[in-house]
């Protein structure tokens, strides 16, 4: 084996050098970081050090799962994600398969630029949006008005808050998501649709049977990637949006986390742990994804 | 064996990508500022300095997170003419080292700097961002104490605290140490610390003939009579000054309670959990259905409320006398030459009761210098900094320099057109800070002559005092700079994320109706489950030990 290894170094000495810049990448900015994750286990402070600080074993851990807020933050964190990934998954999809059935050019790159946009704006800024939208005075109250409803500050109530998250969340995405998608259509053979056609089949038909299971291997392999990351939603947006009304909707692990962490505690070692926790249930839900889609569809990650 | 070009380019290729690699590896998380080579006048030494002439100036770098007033208009404190002429009085050369960023990075950015131990001479901050406070920075060895330095070297410094105990108690740590160099409100220029406070539409008020309200029913009659005759909301707030929260800043007071912790005599109580609690929220329940309060209130951001408020939406609401009133009154009368703003009192409960519970600030602002452990030269300074104590420093510090940015008309100081009315048509905050340091904490004395210039409007100037009439009273209630231990910081700020979190959902709730003032009974169970008596305890002990300095 070693010798194998050997050989194998010595005959293709340049395509390991070529990887070679890639695994170093890993291990200096991905595995080296993580000798900083023991201070989840320890008592950090800053002036004695990573080494220094003492061990406290899971005491941070059992804060995080003994505090009252553990089981909210924990359901909405994965509420929030899974409709986001209920509903954020297919749109992109969709348009996408929409987008390749449009034969006008001009009008495809057109209606492609347009719904690429918000994914270039600052969140910062799409968050005042949202905010300016859903007040009493914004647009979207001046309609619910003028269909009957009753003008109300949309995000002061908790009710909302998981809608408004998610769609404008798709509203950001929908465009930039489509790209990765509509470059699996254009690897798709030509030859396919003319033999569907001469059989006799329409658009749909097409659509259905060659455009779909075109795309399939790519969905796949996304949609594990998008399950092992669903624990990881972003604080940003979430504590531009949010207010003490919403927090029984709105507060997830991560924003519960900046409060307590950066915010007012500034304590390290809490927030290692509750990352570890995180990634924790990541890797088991990537693990599970991959281990199904294998077993359902025969696509998988590895 | 003979290399084929494509793996030499190869080879080139992964070489040139390791050492970039490595290279934005290692440069990342230093944030090198162009150094500053402003030539700030070495030749040319007046005759008029402390330091002794034929000395090369010490060197002292120094570590600020800058002022956004100062931010606006300089790179660096270097460039502050004040700065300058400090630095030829006391014969150092100051290198300034201002982090850039939020709060939050900066503070991250003085943990790397802590756990690198590449440490500046001296470091000038507000002290509550040291987790465990300047006592820790001392235990873990990053700064040294200054109680024989001051004793030997402060003259000026060492008078006041001697002059005024209860000063001398704010800055020692709670075994008598002192670390910080504080910058300080004292003597007869130092009365105004009080900066902030309710406000309310004084021109609708006199169309409607009512006086300013004093007690808290007199500001339900205004609220009430405004709503009805005016349309508007009567009173506004924002989400980071939740009322009923800890940042709250409304009527709590009126009822004898603190919104957060408090001093009831000696002992530390905690606003929520008295009885009197209850009938706040009950009134505020009552004016929220009544729609006294602004619906919007708890998901408002400032800049909703001082929407709400400049374009005549709202009527009073909770502000700063520099930054809110000072930039309402100017845009609210470009719309009505006759709208106006006016500092009123927070409400009492009783006719002829002082209000207690007022935002007042103690004589240390908590923000001050510490001297680094790394420091060479400490005598020298504790002499630069104990020079803004000096008269000549304290006007310099204050007012800039003489002829330039003021002129003295009979004894007081008058700031020059190039502070009121800047040829650059800067604002007046940041001409300051252009070339002095009055507006934003720093070492050294603050002088209540600046505020009164600052603020240039008729309202500021009896806003200020209007606030200033009843601070003294705060004293009773209001506690000192206490300072706790690490172990009990974290203790606490462990127990308060959850209750603060926690307190602030519930009190929205139930002044916004949605859930009845009965549930407010669990709410203190919870508190109770949370440990808010181990924070109140905590807190309890920080003061004796405060008591026994």
């Amino acid at each position: 084996m070693m010798r194998k290894l050997a050989n194998d170094l010595v005959r293709n000495k340049a395509i390991y050098f070529m990887v070679l810049p890639v695994v170093l990448y890993y291990f200096i900015f991905k595995y080296l970081p993580m000798y900083g994750s023991i201070i989840a286990f320890k008592d950090f402070s800053i002036a004695k050090g990573v080494w220094g600080s003492p061990w406290v074993g899971l005491d941070n851990f059992k804060d995080f799962f003994d505090s009252i807020y553990f089981w909210r933050v924990l359901r909405n964190t994965l509420l929030l994600s899974f409709y986001q990934l209920l509903f954020g998954f297919p749109a992109p999809i969709i348009l996408a398969i929409l987008l390749n059935e449009i034969r006008l050019k001009l009008f495809k790159n057109v209606v492609q630029t347009v719904v690429y946009l918000p994914h270039f704006v600052s969140l910062i800024v799409i968050c005042g949006l949202i905010l300016d939208f859903t007040n009493r005075e914004g647009i979207i109250s001046t309609m619910i008005e003028f269909f009957g409803g009753e003008r109300t500050t949309l995000l002061g109530d908790a009710a909302n808050f998981r809608f408004i998250y998610v769609f404008s969340s798709i509203w950001q995405e929908l465009g930039w998501s489509s790209i990765i998608f509509l470059a699996a259509l254009s690897g798709i053979n030509p030859e396919l649709y003319e033999a569907a056609r001469v059989d006799g089949a329409g658009r749909f038909r097409q659509m259905w049977s060659i455009t779909l299971p075109g795309l399939i291997p790519i969905i796949m392999i996304l949609l594990i990637l998008r399950i092992g990351g669903l624990m990881d939603i972003g604080f940003e947006k979430i504590i531009l949006l949010y207010n003490p009304n919403t927090y029984e909707t709105a507060d997830i692990i991560s924003s519960f986390v900046y409060r307590k962490g950066l915010a007012e505690g500034q304590d390290y070692s809490f927030t290692s742990a509750v990352g570890l926790f995180q990634a924790g249930i990541n890797f088991v839900l990537l693990i599970s994804a991959n281990w199904f889609s294998r077993r359902v569809s025969g696509n998988r990650l590895w | 064996m003979k290399k084929s070009i494509f793996t030499r380019i190869a080879l080139l290729l992964a070489i040139v990508l390791m050492f970039g690699g490595i290279a934005t590896a290692c440069s990342s998380g230093k944030s090198e500022q162009p150094a500053n080579n402003a030539a700030t006048g070495n030749g040319a030494k007046e005759n008029a300095g402390k330091g002794d002439k034929s000395a090369e100036p010490v060197k002292l770098k120094l570590w600020h997170p800058l002022n956004p007033n100062a931010q606006a208009v300089v790179q660096s404190l270097s460039d502050v003419a004040m700065v300058k002429e400090w630095e030829k009085k006391t014969n150092v050369k100051f290198d300034f080292e201002h982090p850039t960023g939020t709060g939050a990075d900066a503070q991250q950015q003085f943990g790397v700097m802590v756990a690198s131990n590449v440490l500046p001479d001296l470091i000038v901050w507000n002290m509550s961002n040291f987790q465990g406070g300047p006592a820790k920075l001392f235990q873990d060895g990053t700064i040294i104490k200054l109680n024989d330095l001051i004793d030997q070297h402060a003259p000026n410094l060492k008078k006041i605290l001697e002059e005024y105990p209860l000063i001398a108690k704010q800055i020692k740590a709670d075994n008598g140490d002192i670390y910080v160099f504080p910058n300080l409100k004292v003597g007869d220029h130092g009365k105004y610390k009080t900066f902030s406070g309710q406000m309310i539409r004084k021109d609708w008020l006199d169309e409607l003939g009512l006086q300013l309200p004093e007690t808290i029913d007199e500001w339900e009659i205004v609220l009430k009579t405004i709503k009805e005759k005016k349309g508007v909301i009567p009173y506004t707030s924002e989400k980071d000054m939740l009322l009923g929260s800890k940042s709250s800043m409304d009527f709590i007071g009126a009822y004898g309670i603190g919104k957060d912790f408090y001093l009831n005599g000696d002992k530390i109580q905690y606003g929520p959990l008295q009885p009197a609690f209850k009938d706040y929220l009950a009134r505020m329940q009552k004016w929220y259905k009544e729609g006294l309060i602004d619906p919007d209130y708890a998901s408002n951001d400032n800049k909703a409320k001082e929407a709400k408020i400049t374009s005549g939406k709202a009527a009073a609401t909770f502000g700063y006398i520099g930054g809110s009133m000072g930039a309402w009154l100017p845009s609210l009368q470009q719309a009505d030459p006759k709208a106006m703003l006016s500092a009123a009192q927070y409400p009492v409960m009783n006719k002829g009761d002082e209000p207690k519970f007022t935002e007042t600030g103690w004589d240390y602002s908590n923000t001050g210098a510490v001297i680094t452990s790394a420091n060479k030269n400490p005598e020298a300074t504790i002499k630069a900094l104990d020079y803004l104590f000096s008269e000549e420093g304290a006007m310099l510090k204050n007012f800039g320099i003489d002829g330039t940015t003021y002129t003295l008309v009979d004894g007081q100081p008058k700031f020059t057109d190039l502070i009121m009315k800047n040829p650059d048509g800067l604002p007046i905050g940041q001409a300051m800070a252009k070339n002095f340091i009055a507006n934003y904490p720093f070492p050294g004395p603050d002088d209540d002559r600046y505020n009164d210039q600052y603020y240039s409007l008729d309202a500021q100037k009896e806003a200020v005092k209007a606030y200033a009439k009843f601070a003294k009273n705060s004293a009773s209630v209001l506690i000192p700079p206490v300072s706790l231990t690490p172990e009990e910081a974290s203790e606490f700020s462990k127990i308060m994320t959850d209750v603060d979190t926690y307190r602030s959902e519930i009190v929205t709730k139930l002044i916004m109706g949605t859930s009845s003032l009965d549930s407010f009974d669990k709410a203190i169970e919870q508190f109770k489950k949370m440990g808010i008596e181990r924070a109140i305890e905590i807190q309890q002990a920080a003061f004796d030990r405060f008591n026994k300095r």
